[in-house]
């Protein structure tokens, strides 16, 4: 009897230590603290909330310090610059798509943040190496932007935070909504990109954010059916559409209203006309976050100046 | 002027050089001492290392050392046998539609939105490998006449292929949306895939490559006679050409496939070696793929630690230094002394 019992229990130890082994790498799926899928399609898991993380987007690290994650951020790629304090965090490269892996891997991050900017390919090499990479596609829209703001408070432990922070910014984009209801016209909005070529500028077409903030603004992107993301128009064709507005994003590298209105051919637009030539900080719209909300109430603003006084 | 003795003794002291500066140089920095025992560790069963140090050496640096040093290696194999092969100093595979052809194929596949599993990472290197092989074969096809194919037809097919493939690659990459990136990276510095799967996908193709273009040698010095001369001394000048267009494409697409569109490495390693021991294509052949493999790690070394953190695409940097390097021995050498 007593035989019996003791073979039982060496048995059932052997048992458990085998199904145990066997189990350790993948298949602890009760143990995991989040699964969700990513841009890529690919089920990540991860079994605590990530507390080393290694962001390789600009848009990445604006929404982890967003969310409250700022002190879990231990690498994050050159061009993130926002909030200033950034810029003291590990840089692991970026420029040329090239990122150093090696400095990633010493870092030991538990969890990397890719973003629509990397390729897949990046993506496998990192989790070749052993690291948990979870890519976040970029959104077209603020649904898209509260929906990331929420995957990430969700991967880094601040999901209230990320509720509360996603809250008040629909708040905000409720209020000028609301002002702008009883608005009789939507002025007609050309957004440049680049004009190194004044003759063939760029500007942001279908599918991007910039259609859908100038639409919530009140207006109206004029190149907004243009199914490039990027389209490269002729000077021609901006003439025919003579817009009501024009907005320099790239004011950052140094376009002024001024120097628009010396450029060959473009003093008979009306916009150029009634002083309706504004700089426009790019930031709040080409970087996904809670600054696009910035930016969709600085639109309002110059698009309706008669509502917002 | 005893270095210039021993040519394969040389190279070979500066590629064994070039491989430890490449192992033990990086962004982070690892002592010589645990470098050789992670090292050590893969003969024997000692595994009180610092895994991170055992990560960065074995999955990241070796590699990458081995895939520069076979792309190097066929990019100036195959660049110092066509230039054997045409009898013109220009020649490389680049010439006839093996880089184009290849970027196009990346744009492709990176435009298709292919689904992101195992396929998805392959497909990239994959698609530019078949259009690597593709454009260089229509261009072979197009060159012909009748059953010869005479080099200005080649060259001039060549041009207008690769003006095609690149026009349609620009055409693609205006109307590419959200992929614009992913394909500019490739086109600009390759795949970013590291780790061993691009050393074992690529060292097949490059090593038949190579050591197929290695036995042309002797029928290659025969062609510096001139074809018809060369088929009066006994040498098959077509099937020749076919093997070595063949031998040298297959070795390059493999390498444009992985590492990107490197210039410069076909062109001047089979030059300078060329200057320094002389036409012998016996020589010259394997000295080239010696040469090439020690010049593109070490310009990889210097992409790697010139902006550290940042790296530098490697075919930026080979075409940085190699044209003005090539251009200073061309004027220093005023006219051939040979």
């Amino acid at each position: 009897m007593n035989k019996h019992i003791h073979k039982f229990i060496v048995i059932s130890l052997l048992i458990l230590l085998i199904s145990a082994a066997c189990n350790q790498p993948g298949e602890t799926s009760s143990t995991h603290y989040i699964t969700l899928r990513d841009g890529l399609g690919r089920e990540v898991s991860l079994d605590s909330a990530a507390k080393r993380i290694v962001s390789l987007a600009p848009p990445n690290t604006e929404m982890l310090f967003a969310v409250g994650a700022g002190s879990q951020v231990i690498g994050r790629d050159t061009f993130s610059d926002y909030p200033s304090e950034v810029t003291e965090i590990t840089d692991i490269g970026g420029s040329f798509g090239e990122y150093n892996q090696e400095i990633i891997l010493s870092l030991q991050p538990d969890l990397i943040l890719a973003g629509g900017i990397n390729t897949p390919e990046l993506v496998q090499s990192l989790e070749d190496l052993g690291l948990k990479v979870f890519y976040l596609s970029n959104p077209t829209d603020l649904e898209g932007m509260y929906a990331m703001l929420q995957t990430i408070g969700m991967l880094s432990g601040h999901e209230e935070r990320a509720n509360q922070l996603i809250d008040a910014l629909k708040e905000r984009v409720n209020q000028v909504t609301t002002q702008l209801a009883n608005i009789s016209s939507r002025p007609t909005v050309f957004y440049e990109l680049d004009a190194t070529d004044p003759a063939k500028p760029f500007t942001p077409g279908a599918k991007t954010f910039y259609t859908s903030l100038i639409q919530l603004a009140g207006g109206e992107n004029i190149a907004g059916k243009l199914e490039a993301e990027w389209a490269q128009i002729s000077l021609e064709q901006l003439l025919t559409w003579d817009p009501d507005i024009i907005l320099l994003g790239d004011a950052m590298w140094g376009e002024t209203p001024e120097k628009v209105a010396g450029r060959e051919g473009w003093g008979t637009l009306s916009a150029v006309k009634n002083g309706r030539v504004y700089a426009f900080d790019d930031n709040l719209m080409v970087r996904f976050g809670p600054r696009q909300v910035d930016g969709l109430e600085a639109l309002a603003k110059l698009l309706h100046p008669e509502v917002f006084q | 002027m005893k270095l210039k003795q021993y040519p394969f003794l040389s190279l070979g002291v500066i590629l064994i050089l070039a491989i430890l500066s490449s192992i033990l140089i990086g962004s982070v920095p690892i002592p010589i001492q645990s470098t050789w025992q992670v090292l050590g560790s893969l003969f024997s069963s000692n595994r009180l290392i610092n895994a991170t140090h055992v990560a960065i050496l074995l999955n990241l640096r070796l590699p990458r050392t081995l895939l520069m040093l076979l792309v190097g290696a066929a990019l100036a194999g195959s660049g110092c046998a066509y230039q054997g092969l045409f009898r013109n100093p220009l020649a490389d595979p680049y010439l006839i539609g093996a880089a184009s052809g290849a970027g196009l194929g990346a744009v492709i596949a990176i435009t298709l939105h292919w689904p992101a599993n195992l396929l998805g990472y392959l497909s990239v290197p994959l698609a530019a490998f078949i259009g690597s092989a593709l454009s260089v074969g229509l261009v072979m096809q197009l060159a012909r006449v009748g059953l010869d194919t005479p080099i200005t037809t080649l060259i001039l097919a060549g041009v207008a292929v690769s003006s095609f493939a690149t026009a349609l690659t620009s055409l693609l990459l205006i109307n590419a949306s959200g992929e614009l990136r992913r394909a500019l990276v490739w086109l600009v510095g390759g795949s970013t895939l590291s780790g061993w799967f691009p050393v074992l996908a690529a060292s097949p193709y490059i090593l038949i490559g190579l050591v197929t273009l290695l036995t042309t040698g002797h029928q290659l010095n025969v062609l510096q006679f001139g074809e018809e001369q060369a088929q009066q001394l006994g040498v098959p000048v077509k099937r020749v050409r076919i093997l070595v267009v063949l031998a040298a494409t297959l070795a390059t697409a493999a390498a444009v496939a992985f590492s990107g569109i490197i210039g410069f490495v076909g062109l001047i390693i089979p030059h300078i070696l060329r200057r320094m021991w002389g036409a012998d294509h016996r020589l010259l052949l394997p000295l080239s793929m010696l040469g090439g493999a020690a010049f593109l790690l070490i310009a990889d070394i210097a992409a790697r630690s010139l902006l550290a953190p940042q790296e530098i695409p490697v075919g930026i940097l080979t075409a940085l230094t190699g044209a003005p390097f090539f251009l200073f021995l061309l004027q220093k050498s005023h006219y051939p002394k040979e």
